[in-house]
């Protein structure tokens, strides 16, 4: 609770410091007040919490774990964001204060302990978001990006929406906790309009997460949104809605399993050749990601799939490692466009030349969305399939692993271009900030991957 | 229950007209006329204050910015677009699939036992004030924080800037 | 439901739609008197004496004139516009109370159509309905004349709903309810509202004009600038169906001030009043009371009409946006505080 206040004041105290034209303050300012969040986040640790607000709100080791990983990658876009948004537009505090917003609104959506807190958290988040896809007016693919975004944001909150009004139909109440013992008392009998209302929320929930078939929005948004903005969609905003997804299945439809989980394997299936696939005919880097991180969210809706003890765990570590990864992948993309003006891989040629330390942070970003050992994202495919593997979806573990291999061409394209393709280029400035978040992200790539049990043994 | 039934069938036919007229400005008319069916809805379920805020806030206010962008972009005439022949085809193939869907579960269906409400005043203002200020006080006051990020947005987005990309 | 209520009521209906319709005529010939009379004129006399028939010939005027929709305009929409505005206008005086409760004949008879609990907000939403009847009637008429008129009327309504309803949210947290009969109750004697709430009423006062549509705020139909504005294109009845319109909702809202703020039908003394005349008499004096309040608010908005000049279209939304919302929300502000500050001082 104390997280959400911190930073819900943050927000507006960097309202005022742009009212006051207090523009170099705007940067240090914030980052503070996301580490003094973090901190009250992480001192509730173990606090064994109870629900809070009439039972709105429960900031329990799920939500400290999945606020804080999001505070963490918020922190990092925030670092690469020095002098970013001052060449869009003279209003810089307004975009810092828009990504508070809609940090607070994420914090609801990972220690909602109410439907309605869900609803209003998620609206907070997207609503934010749909402003910042579209900061770059004159713009017309970021224009394009806000309106896409917009509209299918919309569309797919109603179905939340009247899902969650279907449940309440059935159930009496948001509570997730009355909504759980509704299931738990009747392993029969269940009303019919239940069941309904839970397809509509899976189906609101994966357009939020950008799961196949209610992916379309993905790729044009994440392209035409400004490289910051994506950065910040593609990790935090996807961290947070598959937060909300698997709170909302692990304690209210556990039991219901057999009903919703063939919906949710051809869901995962789909995404996973969907994302891969067309990220293989992707000439441009950006919008490669953008199918790369359709892709990932089929491997973190495994876990899910299978739902059981180990789901969080490893939802949290595949999180974990593919936020470090996308942010570097991300920044490095912000220098290259920065110099060459396009997104496009051969734009990353002879960059080991010429920028040694940027091509190997990419590598490894690279690897590790790849699972190679050795890395962090090695370890998070390991602990998702692993979860399969203990519910006995050999074959569908076996359709991942194809998945993997075919993903391992198109990540590979971008480091065969900086290493074995030559370009005659000059070197590309590196601000230290940059040096400081590719230095961070590296480093919990590489230890993640060495020394796992950091964190997989959290819950 | 029969003004249920009559009231609902025209949600429905008004509903039908908003996607089938050509004309931009009558769908928007018969959208506002979609709402007020749903007023009628809430003043039958007892729901008093959603009854007059559904007509201030939905009839009121927003259909009527809804009309005056629709008016000042002067959509007179009937413009919609004609639609390719294989757009035609993939509709009508969507829609089939999505009949048999519906026929398929049509056959399975079983009827949601009807839960009576605890609480029949629940709809009254006073109600109402007392659930949201004190169970719902959270949500409630998150809101704040939605309707905040939204005026900034509109303000952000609206405003002239010296130096827009 | 007996017999009696369903005669009380629509006995009741009548005669609220006749002295409505009759207010709405007088007020056009009561116009042009106290025009005449704030220019040192005579103003009309030659109908009747006093020129009292005017309306009348006026009226018959409308009807016998010829009727013209334009071949470019949309037909059902045309006449729909004026139809709407003139119903929607007639809505609100349903849950007006008039007069305390009366007794004839043994029956108790409230003077008020339907008591809802909801009533400040049902006013609300009838006011916010009206824009519809311009707005449709100024799009239909095809006239670019006609569509900034109906473009101005829709925004000027929607700003000035906001201060409106912030100004309303003061009054009831001093209130307590939102029933027009229980607020009039509540000013039994001379505990008006208006002593509790003078910066709310002036608000929402400044609020009614914009809503009504007008002078200073006339813009839709500024004739020096848009020759009729959203009634360019009208002529005979439907013209007289928009001018009706704006009447009653100029009495409307005269209603509803008298109601909200200036004790209704109450006035100092009316207990020893109502003990001397009984039950049946005493609240005839009452309505009496209420129309003597809801003319002088008549009077008001035809003297401010031709003793202040319009205003521009900036400075109408600066005020609206600017002043007005910010007023109204620091009105709030304060009657919170006097609330609570009270509440403890009597906790003391």
């Amino acid at each position: 609770m104390s997280t959400l206040i911190v930073i819900s004041i943050l927000a507006i105290v960097v309202l005022y410091l742009g009212l006051f034209k207090a523009k170099q303050a705007l940067l240090p300012i914030s980052v503070l007040g996301l580490v003094a969040a973090l901190a009250l986040a992480i001192m509730e640790w173990n606090s064994n919490a109870a629900p809070i607000f009439s039972g709105m709100m429960h900031f329990d080791n799920f939500a400290v774990a999945f606020s804080s990983i999001c505070i963490i990658t918020t922190i990092l876009v925030f670092l690469l964001s020095k002098n970013y948004f001052e060449k869009i537009s003279d209003n810089v505090a307004e975009y810092y204060t828009l990504i508070l917003f809609a940090l607070s609104g994420i914090i609801v959506m990972v220690s909602y302990h109410n439907l309605s807190m869900l609803f209003v958290g998620l609206e907070i988040m997207s609503v934010s978001l749909y402003i910042l896809a579209g900061i770059k007016r004159k713009d017309f693919a970021s224009n394009e990006a806000a309106l896409k975004y917009f509209l299918m944001g919309a569309f797919s909150t109603g179905f939340l929406l009247f899902g969650i009004a279907l449940i309440y139909g059935a159930s009496k109440s948001f509570d997730l906790a009355v909504i759980a013992q509704y299931v738990i008392d009747r392993p029969t009998g269940i009303d019919p309009i239940f069941y309904v209302g839970l397809v509509l929320m899976i189906v609101g929930l994966c357009f939020k997460v950008g799961a196949a078939p209610f992916h379309f929005w993905t790729p044009d948004v994440y392209e035409g949104a400004p490289t910051l903005i994506t950065a910040f969609m593609s990790t935090v905003v996807k961290i947070a809605g598959f937060a909300a997804f698997l709170r909302l299945f692990s304690i209210c439809f556990a039991p219901l399993q057999d009903f919703w989980m063939p919906t949710l394997l051809v869901i995962t299936i789909l995404t996973l050749f969907v994302g891969n696939i067309t990220a293989l005919y992707q000439t441009n880097f950006k919008r490669m990601l953008a199918f790369s991180s359709i892709s990932h969210a089929g491997y973190m809706l495994f876990a899910i799939v299978a739902l059981g003890a180990a789901s969080t765990n490893a939802i949290f570590i595949y999180a974990a490692a593919y936020a470090v990864s996308s942010i570097t992948a991300f920044a490095v993309l912000m220098l290259v466009k920065a110099k060459t003006g396009s997104e496009n891989f051969e734009d990353f040629n002879g960059l080991a030349k010429s920028n040694p330390f940027l091509a190997f942070a990419l590598t490894v970003a690279m690897l590790s969305f790849a699972g190679i050992p050795l890395t962090a994202g090695f370890i998070g495919k390991f602990f998702v399939f692993n979860a399969a593997l203990a519910q006995y979806h050999t074959w569908l573990v076996a359709i991942a692993v194809v998945n993997a291999i075919i993903g391992v061409f198109y990540y590979f394209k971008v480091i065969v271009a900086m290493y074995f393709k030559d370009n005659q280029t000059k070197q590309i400035a590196t601000p230290a900030y940059f040096n400081f978040v590719l230095g961070v992200s590296l480093i919990i790539t590489l230890v993640l991957g060495i020394y796992p049990s950091f964190i997989t043994n959290l819950f | 229950m029969s003004l249920f039934y009559v009231v609902a069938f025209l949600s429905i036919i008004f509903a039908l007209l908003v996607i089938f007229t050509k004309n931009p400005v009558h769908s928007v008319l018969y959208l506002i006329a979609t709402f007020f069916t749903f007023t009628i809805h809430y003043i039958i379920l007892n729901a008093q204050f959603l009854a007059v805020v559904n007509f201030i806030v939905y009839m009121g206010a927003i259909m009527v910015l809804f009309l005056f962008v629709l008016m000042l972009m002067n959509l007179n005439t009937d413009t919609e677009p004609m639609k390719s022949t294989l757009l035609k085809v993939v509709g009508a193939i969507a829609g089939g699939c999505l009949l048999v869907t519906l026929v398929g579960s049509m056959k399975t269906l079983s009827s949601a036992s009807t839960t009576a409400m605890d609480n029949t005043g629940i709809g009254l203002v006073e109600n109402l004030g007392k659930v949201l200020f004190s169970d719902f006080l959270l949500p409630f006051e998150l809101s704040s924080i939605l309707l905040l990020a939204a005026m900034v947005g509109a303000v952000l987005l609206a405003k002239k800037d010296n130096k827009t990309a | 439901m007996e017999l009696e209520f369903l005669i009380e009521k629509t006995a009741l209906v009548l005669v609220l739609f006749v002295l409505t319709l009759t207010i709405a005529a007088y007020s056009t010939w009561a116009e042009r008197k106290v025009a005449a009379w704030l220019q040192d004129r005579v103003g009309p006399n030659r109908a009747g004496p006093f020129g009292l028939l005017q309306p009348l010939a006026d009226g018959g005027k409308m009807f016998f004139k010829e009727e013209i929709i334009p071949s470019g305009a949309n037909k059902y929409l045309f006449i729909a516009g004026p139809s709407l505005a003139l119903l929607v206008s007639f809505l609100g005086t349903a849950v007006i109370p008039f007069g305390q409760n009366i007794e004839i004949f043994g029956r108790v008879v409230p003077l008020q159509v339907t008591d809802i609990n909801v009533g400040i907000l049902y006013i609300f939403g009838v006011v916010s309905l009206g824009v519809y009847g311009i707005m449709i009637g100024g799009w239909a008429s095809n006239n670019k004349y006609s569509l900034m008129g109906a473009i101005r009327g829709a925004s000027q309504n929607i700003s000035y709903e906001i201060a409106m309803g912030l100004s309303i949210i003061a009054l009831l947290m001093v209130t307590n309810t939102l029933s027009f009969k229980e607020i009039a109750a509540q000013q039994h004697g001379w505990h008006w509202n208006v002593l509790y709430q003078p910066l709310g009423f002036l608000i929402f006062l400044i609020c009614a004009f914009a809503e009504t549509n007008r002078v200073p705020f006339d813009l839709p139909e500024c004739e020096t600038e848009l020759i009729g504005g959203y009634q360019t294109e009208y002529s005979a009845f439907k013209m007289g169906a928009y001018m009706f319109a704006e009447y009653i909702n100029m009495f409307v809202s005269s209603v509803v001030m008298a109601v909200l703020y200036f004790g209704g039908y109450n006035y100092p003394g009316m207990d020893a009043v109502n003990q001397a005349l009984g039950p049946t008499w005493s609240p005839l004096i009452g309505v009496g009371v209420m129309f003597f309040k809801i003319i002088a608010f008549i009077f008001f908005f035809m003297w401010v009409r031709w003793t202040v000049p319009r205003f521009r279209y900036d400075q109408l939304m600066d005020l609206g946006w600017k002043v007005l919302i910010p007023l109204a929300i620091a009105n709030i502000v304060i009657t919170a505080i006097v609330i609570v500050g009270f509440d403890l001082f009597n906790k003391l």
